[in-house]
Protein backbone atom coordinates (compact mmCIF):
# COMPACT_ATOMS: atom_id res chain seq x y z
CA UNK A 1 0.00 0.00 0.00
CA UNK A 2 1.37 3.48 -1.00
CA UNK A 3 0.62 6.93 0.80
CA UNK A 4 1.20 8.94 -2.32
CA UNK A 5 1.55 8.69 -5.63
CA UNK A 6 3.31 10.79 -8.27
CA UNK A 7 0.65 10.93 -10.37
CA UNK A 8 -1.45 13.22 -7.66
CA UNK A 9 1.57 16.23 -8.04
CA UNK A 10 0.24 16.49 -11.55
CA UNK A 11 -3.63 15.59 -11.19
CA UNK A 12 -4.50 19.81 -11.03
CA UNK A 13 -2.09 20.54 -14.21
CA UNK A 14 -4.01 17.64 -16.49
CA UNK A 15 -7.24 19.06 -15.29
CA UNK A 16 -5.83 22.58 -16.45
CA UNK A 17 -5.35 21.09 -19.74
CA UNK A 18 -8.55 19.04 -19.80
CA UNK A 19 -10.19 22.46 -19.21
CA UNK A 20 -8.48 24.55 -21.51
CA UNK A 21 -9.41 21.96 -24.33
CA UNK A 22 -12.59 21.53 -23.32
CA UNK A 23 -12.87 25.57 -23.10
CA UNK A 24 -11.38 25.73 -26.63
CA UNK A 25 -13.06 23.12 -28.47
CA UNK A 26 -16.38 24.14 -27.70
CA UNK A 27 -16.46 27.68 -28.09
CA UNK A 28 -14.91 27.10 -31.68
CA UNK A 29 -16.70 24.18 -32.79
CA UNK A 30 -19.30 22.34 -31.40
CA UNK A 31 -22.03 23.88 -29.11
CA UNK A 32 -21.12 27.47 -30.35
CA UNK A 33 -21.15 28.30 -26.53
CA UNK A 34 -21.12 32.40 -25.42
CA UNK A 35 -17.08 32.84 -24.72
CA UNK A 36 -18.19 33.13 -20.82
CA UNK A 37 -20.26 29.45 -21.15
CA UNK A 38 -17.40 27.64 -22.69
CA UNK A 39 -15.10 28.83 -20.07
CA UNK A 40 -17.70 27.73 -17.78
CA UNK A 41 -17.91 24.45 -19.31
CA UNK A 42 -14.07 23.34 -19.04
CA UNK A 43 -13.68 24.65 -15.56
CA UNK A 44 -16.41 21.48 -14.82
CA UNK A 45 -14.97 19.55 -17.24
CA UNK A 46 -11.49 19.90 -16.09
CA UNK A 47 -13.13 19.36 -12.02
CA UNK A 48 -14.59 16.20 -12.83
CA UNK A 49 -11.13 15.46 -14.05
CA UNK A 50 -9.53 15.50 -11.59
CA UNK A 51 -11.77 13.15 -9.28
CA UNK A 52 -11.82 10.76 -12.32
CA UNK A 53 -7.91 10.92 -12.10
CA UNK A 54 -7.45 10.39 -8.02
CA UNK A 55 -10.22 7.80 -8.34
CA UNK A 56 -8.14 5.90 -11.16
CA UNK A 57 -5.21 6.48 -8.23
CA UNK A 58 -7.14 4.74 -5.74
CA UNK A 59 -8.69 2.25 -7.76
CA UNK A 60 -5.52 1.08 -9.09
CA UNK A 61 -2.79 1.98 -7.00
CA UNK A 62 -4.52 0.70 -4.10
CA UNK A 63 -3.41 3.79 -2.21
CA UNK A 64 -5.26 4.00 0.82
CA UNK A 65 -8.16 6.88 1.20
CA UNK A 66 -6.42 8.25 4.55
CA UNK A 67 -6.23 11.71 5.94
CA UNK A 68 -3.21 12.26 3.27
CA UNK A 69 -5.22 11.77 0.69
CA UNK A 70 -7.90 13.82 1.39
CA UNK A 71 -5.54 16.69 2.23
CA UNK A 72 -3.45 16.00 -0.92
CA UNK A 73 -7.43 16.03 -3.02
CA UNK A 74 -7.78 19.31 -0.83
CA UNK A 75 -4.83 21.13 -1.96
CA UNK A 76 -5.12 19.66 -5.75
CA UNK A 77 -8.76 21.33 -6.00
CA UNK A 78 -6.98 24.30 -4.58
CA UNK A 79 -4.45 24.90 -7.35
CA UNK A 80 -6.84 24.08 -10.09
CA UNK A 81 -9.30 26.35 -8.91
CA UNK A 82 -6.42 29.57 -8.97
CA UNK A 83 -5.29 28.00 -12.33
CA UNK A 84 -8.78 28.42 -13.35
CA UNK A 85 -8.87 31.53 -12.31
CA UNK A 86 -5.94 32.45 -13.93
CA UNK A 87 -7.22 31.60 -16.98
CA UNK A 88 -10.20 33.29 -16.83
CA UNK A 89 -8.41 36.39 -16.15
CA UNK A 90 -6.46 35.37 -19.30
CA UNK A 91 -9.30 34.86 -21.26
CA UNK A 92 -10.99 37.93 -19.77
CA UNK A 93 -7.95 40.28 -20.46
CA UNK A 94 -7.77 39.40 -24.12
CA UNK A 95 -11.52 40.51 -23.99
CA UNK A 96 -11.67 43.83 -22.27
CA UNK A 97 -7.90 44.77 -21.34
CA UNK A 98 -6.95 48.44 -22.65
CA UNK A 99 -3.44 47.60 -22.52
CA UNK A 100 -3.49 44.44 -24.77
CA UNK A 101 -5.63 46.21 -27.14
CA UNK A 102 -3.31 49.45 -27.54
CA UNK A 103 -0.41 46.47 -27.75
CA UNK A 104 -2.32 44.69 -30.50
CA UNK A 105 -2.59 48.25 -32.41
CA UNK A 106 0.49 48.92 -32.09
CA UNK A 107 1.83 44.77 -33.13
CA UNK A 108 -0.23 45.79 -36.20
CA UNK A 109 1.37 49.25 -37.19
CA UNK A 110 4.98 48.36 -38.12
CA UNK A 111 6.08 51.75 -38.03
CA UNK A 112 4.58 52.71 -35.01
CA UNK A 113 1.71 54.94 -34.02
CA UNK A 114 1.35 58.95 -32.39
CA UNK A 115 -0.93 59.00 -29.72
CA UNK A 116 -3.25 60.58 -32.23
CA UNK A 117 -3.14 57.51 -34.16
CA UNK A 118 -3.90 55.14 -31.46
CA UNK A 119 -7.04 57.16 -30.79
CA UNK A 120 -7.84 56.90 -34.16
CA UNK A 121 -8.16 53.51 -33.46
CA UNK A 122 -9.26 52.65 -30.15
CA UNK A 123 -10.79 55.58 -27.91
CA UNK A 124 -12.75 56.45 -24.74
CA UNK A 125 -15.85 56.49 -26.68
CA UNK A 126 -15.20 52.62 -27.70
CA UNK A 127 -14.22 51.82 -24.75
CA UNK A 128 -17.80 52.91 -23.14
CA UNK A 129 -20.07 52.09 -26.03
CA UNK A 130 -18.71 48.37 -25.34
CA UNK A 131 -18.35 48.38 -21.74
CA UNK A 132 -22.26 49.63 -22.01
CA UNK A 133 -23.28 47.24 -24.07
CA UNK A 134 -22.06 44.04 -22.30
CA UNK A 135 -23.06 45.66 -18.91
CA UNK A 136 -26.93 45.77 -20.46
CA UNK A 137 -26.13 42.10 -21.86
CA UNK A 138 -25.51 40.74 -18.78
CA UNK A 139 -28.01 42.77 -16.57
CA UNK A 140 -25.85 44.71 -14.69
CA UNK A 141 -27.66 47.70 -15.91
CA UNK A 142 -31.13 48.83 -17.37
CA UNK A 143 -31.41 51.63 -19.85
CA UNK A 144 -34.62 53.96 -19.34
CA UNK A 145 -35.63 56.61 -21.62
CA UNK A 146 -31.90 57.30 -22.57
CA UNK A 147 -30.64 56.99 -19.19
CA UNK A 148 -28.78 53.85 -16.94
CA UNK A 149 -29.90 52.28 -13.80
CA UNK A 150 -28.37 49.83 -11.83
CA UNK A 151 -29.83 46.25 -12.98
CA UNK A 152 -28.34 43.40 -10.84
CA UNK A 153 -25.60 44.83 -8.67
CA UNK A 154 -23.28 41.75 -8.88
CA UNK A 155 -20.73 44.15 -10.68
CA UNK A 156 -21.48 47.10 -7.82
CA UNK A 157 -20.49 44.44 -5.36
CA UNK A 158 -16.91 43.66 -7.34
CA UNK A 159 -16.36 47.48 -7.65
CA UNK A 160 -17.02 47.74 -4.20
CA UNK A 161 -15.05 45.07 -3.32
CA UNK A 162 -11.99 46.14 -5.65
CA UNK A 163 -12.24 49.79 -4.24
CA UNK A 164 -11.40 48.37 -0.41
CA UNK A 165 -8.73 46.39 -1.84
CA UNK A 166 -7.44 50.06 -3.41
CA UNK A 167 -7.64 51.92 0.27
CA UNK A 168 -5.21 48.65 1.56
CA UNK A 169 -3.02 48.51 -0.85
CA UNK A 170 -2.71 51.70 -2.08
CA UNK A 171 -4.07 54.03 0.56
CA UNK A 172 -6.55 55.57 -2.37
CA UNK A 173 -9.77 54.80 -3.86
CA UNK A 174 -9.06 55.53 -7.32
CA UNK A 175 -5.33 55.91 -9.50
CA UNK A 176 -6.52 59.53 -9.89
CA UNK A 177 -6.76 60.56 -6.69
CA UNK B 1 -1.59 18.14 5.06
CA UNK B 2 2.20 19.62 4.36
CA UNK B 3 0.98 21.15 0.97
CA UNK B 4 -1.64 23.13 2.65
CA UNK B 5 -0.09 23.82 5.74
CA UNK B 6 3.36 24.92 4.23
CA UNK B 7 1.96 26.95 1.12
CA UNK B 8 -0.32 28.45 2.83
CA UNK B 9 2.15 29.86 5.53
CA UNK B 10 4.41 30.72 2.82
CA UNK B 11 1.73 32.25 0.68
CA UNK B 12 0.60 34.44 4.10
CA UNK B 13 4.51 35.41 5.05
CA UNK B 14 4.59 36.87 0.86
CA UNK B 15 1.32 38.63 1.42
CA UNK B 16 1.87 40.34 4.57
CA UNK B 17 5.87 41.11 2.97
CA UNK B 18 3.97 42.88 -0.31
CA UNK B 19 1.86 44.95 2.73
CA UNK B 20 4.31 46.17 4.52
CA UNK B 21 6.84 47.09 1.50
CA UNK B 22 3.95 48.93 0.13
CA UNK B 23 3.10 50.98 3.06
CA UNK B 24 6.47 52.17 2.97
CA UNK B 25 7.62 52.61 -0.76
CA UNK B 26 4.84 51.57 -3.33
CA UNK B 27 7.11 50.73 -6.27
CA UNK B 28 6.89 51.96 -9.69
CA UNK B 29 6.73 48.50 -11.44
CA UNK B 30 4.30 47.01 -9.07
CA UNK B 31 4.09 43.90 -11.06
CA UNK B 32 7.56 43.29 -11.29
CA UNK B 33 7.78 43.92 -7.16
CA UNK B 34 5.47 41.19 -6.48
CA UNK B 35 7.16 38.63 -8.65
CA UNK B 36 9.92 39.29 -6.78
CA UNK B 37 8.43 39.45 -3.22
CA UNK B 38 6.95 36.00 -3.79
CA UNK B 39 9.08 33.83 -5.08
CA UNK B 40 11.61 35.29 -3.14
CA UNK B 41 9.41 34.30 0.01
CA UNK B 42 8.89 31.00 -2.00
CA UNK B 43 12.43 30.56 -2.27
CA UNK B 44 13.74 30.87 0.72
CA UNK B 45 11.10 29.11 2.66
CA UNK B 46 11.66 25.73 0.68
CA UNK B 47 15.28 26.36 1.82
CA UNK B 48 14.53 26.72 4.75
CA UNK B 49 12.30 23.83 5.27
CA UNK B 50 14.88 21.36 3.62
CA UNK B 51 17.73 22.53 5.95
CA UNK B 52 15.83 22.73 9.07
CA UNK B 53 13.69 19.64 8.23
CA UNK B 54 15.29 17.46 11.25
CA UNK B 55 14.58 20.72 13.44
CA UNK B 56 10.57 20.75 12.20
CA UNK B 57 9.63 17.28 12.64
CA UNK B 58 11.12 16.99 15.99
CA UNK B 59 8.81 20.27 17.59
CA UNK B 60 5.92 17.36 16.36
CA UNK B 61 5.56 19.51 12.69
CA UNK B 62 5.13 17.93 9.22
CA UNK B 63 7.95 18.63 7.43
CA UNK B 64 8.23 17.83 3.73
CA UNK B 65 10.65 15.29 3.24
CA UNK B 66 10.75 14.34 -0.80
CA UNK B 67 10.92 16.05 -3.90
CA UNK B 68 7.29 15.74 -5.29
CA UNK B 69 5.99 16.97 -1.56
CA UNK B 70 8.38 19.75 -2.56
CA UNK B 71 7.43 20.13 -5.61
CA UNK B 72 3.57 20.02 -4.92
CA UNK B 73 4.12 22.96 -2.15
CA UNK B 74 5.82 25.04 -5.05
CA UNK B 75 2.59 24.23 -6.91
CA UNK B 76 0.38 25.53 -4.70
CA UNK B 77 1.79 28.92 -3.85
CA UNK B 78 2.61 29.01 -7.69
CA UNK B 79 -0.78 28.77 -8.31
CA UNK B 80 -2.19 31.36 -5.61
CA UNK B 81 0.56 33.46 -6.71
CA UNK B 82 -0.23 33.97 -10.15
CA UNK B 83 -4.06 34.06 -8.85
CA UNK B 84 -3.62 37.03 -6.83
CA UNK B 85 -0.74 39.35 -9.27
CA UNK B 86 -3.07 38.55 -12.34
CA UNK B 87 -6.18 40.29 -10.03
CA UNK B 88 -3.65 42.73 -8.98
CA UNK B 89 -3.32 45.03 -12.77
CA UNK B 90 -7.62 45.38 -11.61
CA UNK B 91 -6.79 46.93 -7.86
CA UNK B 92 -4.12 49.21 -9.60
CA UNK B 93 -5.86 50.57 -12.68
CA UNK B 94 -9.34 51.95 -12.22
CA UNK B 95 -11.57 49.68 -14.85
CA UNK B 96 -14.11 51.12 -17.01
CA UNK B 97 -16.94 49.09 -16.36
CA UNK B 98 -16.32 49.52 -12.95
CA UNK B 99 -16.20 53.20 -12.85
CA UNK B 100 -19.43 53.47 -14.87
CA UNK B 101 -21.30 50.97 -12.25
CA UNK B 102 -19.90 53.35 -9.84
CA UNK B 103 -21.50 56.64 -11.50
CA UNK B 104 -24.48 55.19 -12.21
CA UNK B 105 -24.80 53.64 -8.26
CA UNK B 106 -24.22 57.02 -7.07
CA UNK B 107 -26.79 58.85 -9.77
CA UNK B 108 -29.15 56.73 -8.07
CA UNK B 109 -33.09 57.14 -8.77
CA UNK B 110 -32.43 60.09 -11.47
CA UNK B 111 -30.18 57.66 -13.58
CA UNK B 112 -27.15 58.64 -15.77
CA UNK B 113 -27.27 59.89 -18.94
CA UNK B 114 -24.84 58.40 -21.76
CA UNK B 115 -23.21 61.96 -22.92
CA UNK B 116 -22.34 62.94 -19.57
CA UNK B 117 -20.11 59.53 -19.46
CA UNK B 118 -18.51 60.19 -22.09
CA UNK B 119 -17.43 64.19 -20.65
CA UNK B 120 -16.46 62.26 -17.52
CA UNK B 121 -14.61 59.80 -19.16
CA UNK B 122 -12.20 60.65 -21.35
CA UNK B 123 -9.14 59.42 -23.47
CA UNK B 124 -6.79 61.27 -20.82
CA UNK B 125 -8.38 59.16 -18.11
CA UNK B 126 -9.03 55.62 -19.94
CA UNK B 127 -6.13 55.55 -22.74
CA UNK B 128 -3.41 57.72 -21.78
CA UNK B 129 -2.46 56.62 -18.51
CA UNK B 130 -1.87 52.85 -19.80
CA UNK B 131 -0.19 53.73 -22.74
CA UNK B 132 2.38 55.49 -19.73
CA UNK B 133 1.75 51.81 -17.81
CA UNK B 134 2.84 50.26 -21.27
CA UNK B 135 6.06 52.53 -21.51
CA UNK B 136 6.91 52.13 -17.41
CA UNK B 137 6.32 47.88 -18.03
CA UNK B 138 9.14 48.36 -20.76
CA UNK B 139 6.24 46.75 -23.18
CA UNK B 140 6.76 49.48 -25.84
CA UNK B 141 9.35 52.84 -25.91
CA UNK B 142 9.31 56.20 -27.56
CA UNK B 143 10.81 56.49 -30.89
CA UNK B 144 9.98 60.65 -31.63
CA UNK B 145 6.52 61.17 -31.58
CA UNK B 146 5.56 56.71 -32.10
CA UNK B 147 5.61 54.34 -29.96
CA UNK B 148 6.58 50.74 -30.90
CA UNK B 149 7.03 47.98 -29.27
CA UNK B 150 9.77 46.01 -27.49
CA UNK B 151 10.78 42.92 -27.76
CA UNK B 152 8.54 42.34 -24.55
CA UNK B 153 6.03 43.73 -25.81
CA UNK B 154 5.52 41.63 -28.85
CA UNK B 155 6.01 38.29 -27.13
CA UNK B 156 3.81 39.32 -24.38
CA UNK B 157 1.16 40.22 -27.40
CA UNK B 158 1.35 37.61 -29.41
CA UNK B 159 0.02 35.31 -26.67
CA UNK B 160 -3.36 36.84 -26.76
CA UNK B 161 -3.27 37.34 -30.57
CA UNK B 162 -2.48 33.81 -30.95
CA UNK B 163 -5.51 32.68 -28.44
CA UNK B 164 -8.39 35.05 -30.16
CA UNK B 165 -6.85 33.87 -33.43
CA UNK B 166 -6.99 30.39 -32.23
CA UNK B 167 -11.49 31.07 -31.37
CA UNK B 168 -11.97 33.29 -34.54
CA UNK B 169 -12.16 36.51 -32.35
CA UNK B 170 -11.82 39.54 -33.05
CA UNK B 171 -9.79 42.49 -30.86
CA UNK B 172 -10.57 43.02 -27.44
CA UNK B 173 -10.61 46.43 -25.25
Amino acid sequence: MYSFSYLQIFVSLIALVIDIFVQIFSFRFILRLGLLKSVYLGFVAGFFGIFLIEFYIVSTRLILINNNFIFILIANLVIYISLEYCYFNFVNLGETARRIRILWELCDSKEGLSVAEILERYNAKDIIEKRLSRLINHGQIICKDGRYYIGNSTMLLIARIIVRMKLILLGKKSEFE
Amino acid sequence: MKTLFWGSVLFCMALLLHLVIWKVHIPQRQTKALLRIFFGILTMGILTLWITSSLITSFSLLSPKSFPEYFHIFLFFTSLTLGYIITYPGVEADSPSLLIVMKIAKSTPNGFGKEKLFDMLTDDLLIKPRIRDLVNAKMIYIDGDKYKLTVRGILFVRMFILYRKLLNLPKGG
